[in-house]
């Protein structure tokens, strides 16, 4: 793989001093006429979290599916820890926003996939599973399908799935907007939680403002038609992050002010105000 | 800490067996009741109106005894049924890879899916002349056409069931960087299964006409040929015991069927699940 990477790796020391792993520069994808978005470019350091929040429709999952190699792009490049992505790589894995679980497979077989996938023994599947079930909550539910569990529940092992894979990189495409808000609330926080544990680099995808202030140490906003990048925010929230953050003025502030860089379109039915909190 | 949500599971197996026993009490009776009628009726104009050789129910019960360790009748359904297992066997290998093909490759099905539904069409019956030219009066004509007869249910219902499958399992599938051939069979044939069972169950019946249609046509023993024998020199009751047998075959069929689907894939239309 490094032999395919080496001839042009770019400088994956970013101007800061720290890794970057996920390096976008001018992308641009269009579906035949579509011109969904144009010239993003992002750096996103080694366990930093990246929200990108936006309107539905602005292109969210395509830049997402994109970044993981699944579709091809017209412009630009995408470099993900120093390898050019034209394709799936190891180290890079996805929660899906309908969960992407396979209802034949039970909550067990549906966690082992990705590591059977990277080609893992039975004995490491047999180690590894049951402990990535009971990080995100399932314990005692490996032999349900997903059919007997809640919305909440199968959104928990698309997450254990992805990091069962143990990714330097986590890619989520509005992992909670499918649940109520409520289950929306516990899992936000327990995505912290295990953040916290095993912090990894995260592009999180939301159309939730506050969700996207919430996870994020930046927010970008995407606008526009085809889309683009209108702004990016630094969220100088302190972590660990807690229900107390919601309560804090300072995060008030920077909800207040992503919120009116995507109000400055007149677009306001299209967002969540507070919906998810 | 997944209680809050853990109390949304929906309750897994509370309602099914109230439901299950509702549904067993209800079909019954209604089925029996149907049955006898039936029965009565097929009786009583035989009685009526027909000459005495004509099966009845109540001589065809009565020569069921004696059919049954008749050698010649274990003989026949023996070697009709093993045939259809072995064709069936075969159409659902090839069907089930040719089906796969067709369903996920769009040249392959560009291709081959007007052949598919032209030879889908095609009444056995007028292919048998043929197969009988190629593979003389001997038992690999009945094969050949049992394998004809059910395997383009197999390719069809494989085929559409292949094509079914939502977007989203192969993009994971891909996202886990899963080789396109594993793909094919772990994600693919596990989705497309209930299409795939549906075509099973047609082809079973279609195997089993084949057979018994080669089996008339070309005289070379089994069940059709015993049934055809008999009725031939007037001992209708005992024609009927074949046909009886050949009808509870086809009922088999289903009831095994609809028991591989619960056994096997208890995900699937876990709603309308009843005998
Ligand atoms: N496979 C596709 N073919 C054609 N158009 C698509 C496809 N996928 C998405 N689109 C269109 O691209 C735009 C962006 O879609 P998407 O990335 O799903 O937006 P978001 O995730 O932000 O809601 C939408 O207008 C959508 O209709
Ligand atoms: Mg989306």
């Amino acid at each position: 793989m490094d032999a395919i990477a080496s001839p042009s790796v770019p400088d994956v020391k970013g101007a800061s001093g720290a890794g970057v792993r996920i390096r976008v520069r001018g992308l641009a994808k269009r579906y035949g006429a579509l011109e969904v978005f144009r010239s993003i470019d992002l750096d996103v350091g080694d366990c930093e979290i990246l929200s990108i929040v936006g309107p539905s429709g602005c292109g969210k999952t395509t830049l997402l599916r994109c970044i993981d190699g699944l579709i091809p792009v017209d412009e630009g490049e995408i470099w993900v820890n120093g390898t050019r992505v034209t394709q799936p790589i190891a180290g890079m894995a996805m929660v899906f926003q309908h969960f992407g679980l396979f209802p034949w497979k039970t909550v067990y077989g549906n966690v082992a996939y990705g590591l059977k996938m990277a080609g893992a023994s039975k004995a490491e599947i047999a180690e590894r599973v049951p402990h990535f079930i009971a990080m995100v909550g399932l314990k005692g539910f490996e032999n349900a399908y997903p059919y007997q569990i809640s919305g909440g529940m199968q959104q928990r092992c698309g997450l254990a799935r992805a990091l069962a894979v143990e990714p330097s990189v986590l890619l989520m495409d509005e992992p909670f907007a499918a649940v109520d808000a409520q289950t929306r609330e516990i899992l936000q926080f327990e995505l912290l939680r295990i953040w916290e544990q095993r912090p990894t680099t995260m592009l999180f995808v939301t159309h939730s403002i506050e969700e996207a202030v919430l996870m994020g140490d930046r927010v970008i906003v995407l606008k526009g038609r085809p889309s683009s990048i209108a702004e990016t925010i630094v969220v100088d929230l302190p972590r660990p992050r807690t229900r107390e953050t919601l309560r804090e003025p300072r995060f008030a502030a920077l909800r207040e002010h992503v919120w009116s860089t995507l109000l400055s379109e007149a677009r306001r039915a299209e967002f969540e105000v507070g919906g998810g909190l | 800490m997944a209680s809050l949500d853990a109390s949304l599971a929906k309750p897994i197996a509370k309602e099914a067996p109230r439901r299950r026993a509702l549904g067993v009490s209800g079909v019954f009776l209604p089925r029996l009741l149907a049955g006898l009628a039936i029965v009565l009726v097929w009786e009583a104009s035989v009685r009526a109106f027909l000459p005495a050789y004509v099966a009845k129910p109540s001589t065809v019960l009565l020569a069921i005894p004696k059919t049954v360790v008749d050698a010649a009748f274990l003989a026949a359904t023996a070697d009709t049924l093993g045939a259809v297992a072995q064709g069936l066997g075969i159409a659902v290998v090839i069907g089930t890879l040719v089906g796969l093909v067709i369903g996920r490759s769009p040249t392959a099905d560009r291709m081959l899916r007007h052949y598919v539904n032209g030879f889908y069409a095609v009444p056995m019956i007028v292919i048998l002349p043929l197969l009988s030219l190629w593979f003389g009066y001997t038992s690999a004509t009945r094969l050949a056409t049992i394998v004809y007869a059910a395997i383009f249910s197999i390719v069809v219902n494989v085929s559409d069931g292949a094509r079914a499958v939502p977007r989203e399992y192969m993009e994971v599938a891909r996202s886990f960087r899963a080789q396109r051939l594993r793909g094919l069979f772990e994600i693919v044939l596990p989705a497309a299964t209930p299409y795939f069972l549906a075509g099973i169950r047609l082809a079973a019946g279609r195997a089993l006409i084949g057979a018994v249609v080669a089996e008339f046509f070309t005289a070379i023993g089994g069940l059709g040929y015993f049934i055809l024998f008999m009725s031939r020199t007037f001992r209708h009751d005992e024609a009927f015991v074949g046909v009886a047998l050949l009808a509870a075959f086809g009922v088999g069929v289903d009831v095994f069927v609809a028991w591989c689907t619960r056994r096997f894939l208890p995900w699937y239309r876990r709603d309308e699940r009843s005998a």
